[in-house]
């Protein structure tokens, strides 16, 4: 097991390290940097646009780079939320309220470096826990039959569901919108058209990526547009000092290693993810603080937890795609994406049929945080010079990479209005208080779902018992069940409430 | 009286309660099926059913539970962004990426108040040098870059 470890880590940066992937890797930790300074553009809408790009690529390069772009990003996010109190990615919120204040106070320079060094620790181990728990899960997976994926899919999405943040039914009713979109189109099974309403461009299903990119990254800028001051930004604070002191390590070892801890396990959670993980440890930090009040007011530790705890969680959330071929955040549901574009089905099997693949991309999560660090620290300076960029010269940016990266998967025209529809009804969506996310999930699940599903009772001879019946599936159900137990729960919902208050 | 005490859940519950039926509505004709042999019906039916309670759920939720209200719409950004959008659809075959993202960019610009037209004309040809210059050169995307195909 130890050997296999060094020796499946060794296939790994075997292929991770040629030139040309070093180079992906590169191009992915810079993009992912760039989007995580600029606030306006998240991961969701930038891995959207790339796709296209990576048809040409083969699979490794391809993954690599997407990959780097959402760990690049944890950390360029950190950066413009210490500097100007924006966070340039949802999992940097709470980095803002100690994090700005620290660079108020002109320790700026500490507070990324804690933030960059704690992001790098955290790679660090999350890639190794990949590493640890990949093979054993893999090997779980592989015992798996339709029944039992059916009921780890639907304790997947009751999870994401649960611990994704605002109302939980809503957030049922928009997987279930997924759900019912992921089967537009042809029907494998009789060979009948489904919902598509006699046009021809639907009869392939819809296309992921005008859906995504009118989701997040077309509502997202009506929505930057709305307001009335525009994401301005407006940088002061001096970088002296970048070095952190002895009492700054000192106070904040212990929180990278809870961070690094907790959101290593939260990324595993289907749901989970780095948001969930970056709000969970400012929440723990500020709980086992012998004195609180100094939260809010500059700690360090309210940086170095949360920024730990999302770079953690970023790199373990690649475990549930990786080894069960269930994606468990919307980001995720992109990377499946990528693959299932490659011709690669997530899931066991990738370990064994593609080990270089499996390996290559951990591997690359290691050499990416290098790469981040050295992109981060030093060159710091550069990337808040972007912040000046004022919002009115990005946008039209924005929405001309988001369209031809459209246009680019497949050139029609009706592409274009699919993502025009997605964008105008995500925004009423979003409006009435539901949130996309679990839209995606439901959506790239559901034709693995129905096809699981009716695997399943064919089997049984149409008995729904065989649900129960299979040890695996029983146990997956009944997880699901203590799940929902769980939000029912009033101590749990208070402390969720709390959680995503903050 | 029902009066709605909470506008973003009574909405919500009838924008679900709208896609249930449609979902049904629309579905009326694919094959249901028994359990043991799933028609192309089937999971789709399942489904619908399944958004329509929660839609009577978030109902009757907003008509017995205070919340927020609903943030105002507002026509401008959400008009010309779209129509930005699909500008580009109809313009790139016949006229080429270039000109295409100079039409955008300028009609982009429009979303906002305080337009300044010489500024987004610029901004237009530099976005449209870099698009051309990354995507069709370096990206090698089938995109027709200075004319139609």
């Amino acid at each position: 097991m130890e050997l296999d470890l060094f020796q499946n880590l060794a296939t790994g940066f075997g292929a991770a390290v040629s030139l040309k992937n070093l180079g992906f890797a590169l191009i992915g930790c810079l993009l992912g940097t760039l989007i995580g300074v600029l606030p306006g553009i998240g991961p969701i809408p930038t891995i959207a646009m790339l796709l296209p790009i990576t048809f040409g690529l083969d699979p490794l390069s391809s993954l690599i780079m997407l990959a780097g772009i959402y760990y690049g990003a944890q950390y360029g996010g950190s950066t413009t939320s210490i500097l100007v109190n924006i966070p340039g990615e949802a999992a940097s919120i709470v980095t803002c309220i100690d994090g700005h204040q620290m660079a108020k106070q002109g320790r700026a320079g500490p507070a990324l470096a804690v933030a960059a060094l704690g992001s790098f620790f955290a790679g660090c181990v999350g890639t190794v826990f990949i590493a640890a728990f990949g093979p054993p899960l893999a090997a779980i997976a592989q015992q798996f039959n339709s029944p039992d994926y059916f009921s780890l899919m639907v304790l997947g999405l009751v999870t994401a569901v649960v611990l994704a943040h605002g109302s939980v039914i809503k957030a049922v009713g928009m997987v279930l919108i997924g759900l019912l979109l992921g089967l537009v189109g042809t029907d494998v099974n009789s060979g009948l058209t489904r919902y598509t309403f006699g046009i021809g461009e639907l009869w392939d299903g819809i296309d992921f990526i005008p859906l995504v990119i009118g989701m997040f990254g077309i509502v997202e800028i009506i929505r930057n547009l709305e307001q009335s001051t525009l994401p301005r930004t407006q940088f002061s604070a001096r970088l002296r000092d970048l070095w952190p002191s002895r009492k700054d390590f000192q106070d904040s070892w212990r929180a990278v290693l809870r961070g690094t801890g907790l959101g290593s396990l939260l990324g595993i959670l289907p749901g989970g993810g780095a948001v969930l993980a970056a709000f969970a440890s400012y929440t723990l930090e500020k709980k086992v603080a012998k004195d609180p009040s100094r939260f809010g007011k500059g700690a360090i530790e309210g940086v170095a937890g949360p920024e730990s705890a999302n770079n953690a969680a970023a790199q373990t959330s690649f475990i549930p795609l990786l080894t069960l071929g269930l994606p468990s955040n919307a980001i995720m549901a992109l990377m499946m994406g990528a693959m299932i574009i490659q011709g690669i089905q997530p899931g066991s099997a990738v370990m064994t049929k593609r080990p270089d693949l499996f390996w290559g991309m951990v591997a690359s999560m290691w050499i990416g945080n290098l790469m981040l660090l050295v992109i981060n620290l030093p060159l710091i300076g550069i990337w808040v010079r972007l912040l000046s960029v004022p919002y009115r010269l990005l946008y039209p940016a924005i929405l001309l990479f988001c369209v031809i990266g459209i246009y680019s998967t497949n050139t029609n025209m009706a592409q274009l209005v699919l993502c025009a529809v997605f964008a105008v009804f995500g925004y009423i969506l979003l409006r009435l208080g539901c949130e996309p996310a679990p839209l995606v999930l439901g959506f790239i699940l559901g034709p693995l779902m129905e096809e699981n599903l009716r695997r399943s009772l064919v089997i049984s001879r149409g008995d729904p018992m065989v649900f129960l019946e299979r040890p695996i599936s029983a146990t997956l159900l009944a997880m699901t069940v203590a799940v929902i137990a769980l939000i029912v729960l009033p101590q749990f919902r208070k402390t969720r409430e709390e959680a995503f208050q903050e | 009286m029902l009066r709605v005490k909470s506008p973003q859940d009574f909405g919500a519950g009838l924008v679900f309660l709208a896609i249930g039926i449609a979902g049904l509505y629309f579905g009326r004709e694919l094959a249901f099926g028994t359990s043991a042999r799933m028609g192309p019906g089937y999971f789709p039916t399942l489904l619908s059913i399944l958004i329509i309670v929660i839609g009577l759920v978030l109902g009757l939720q907003g008509v017995t539970v205070e919340g927020p209200p609903i943030e105002r719409v507002q026509l401008r950004p959400i008009s010309f962004i779209i129509a930005a959008i699909l500008i580009f659809g109809f313009l790139i075959d016949s006229v080429g990426l270039a000109l295409t993202a100079v039409a955008l960019t300028v009609f982009a610009s429009y979303a906002r108040h305080d337009v300044k037209p010489l500024e987004s004309i610029v901004l237009g040809v530099g976005l449209a040098l870099f698009t051309v210059l990354v995507f069709v050169y370096v990206l090698g995307q089938a995109l027709p870059a200075w004319w139609g195909r």
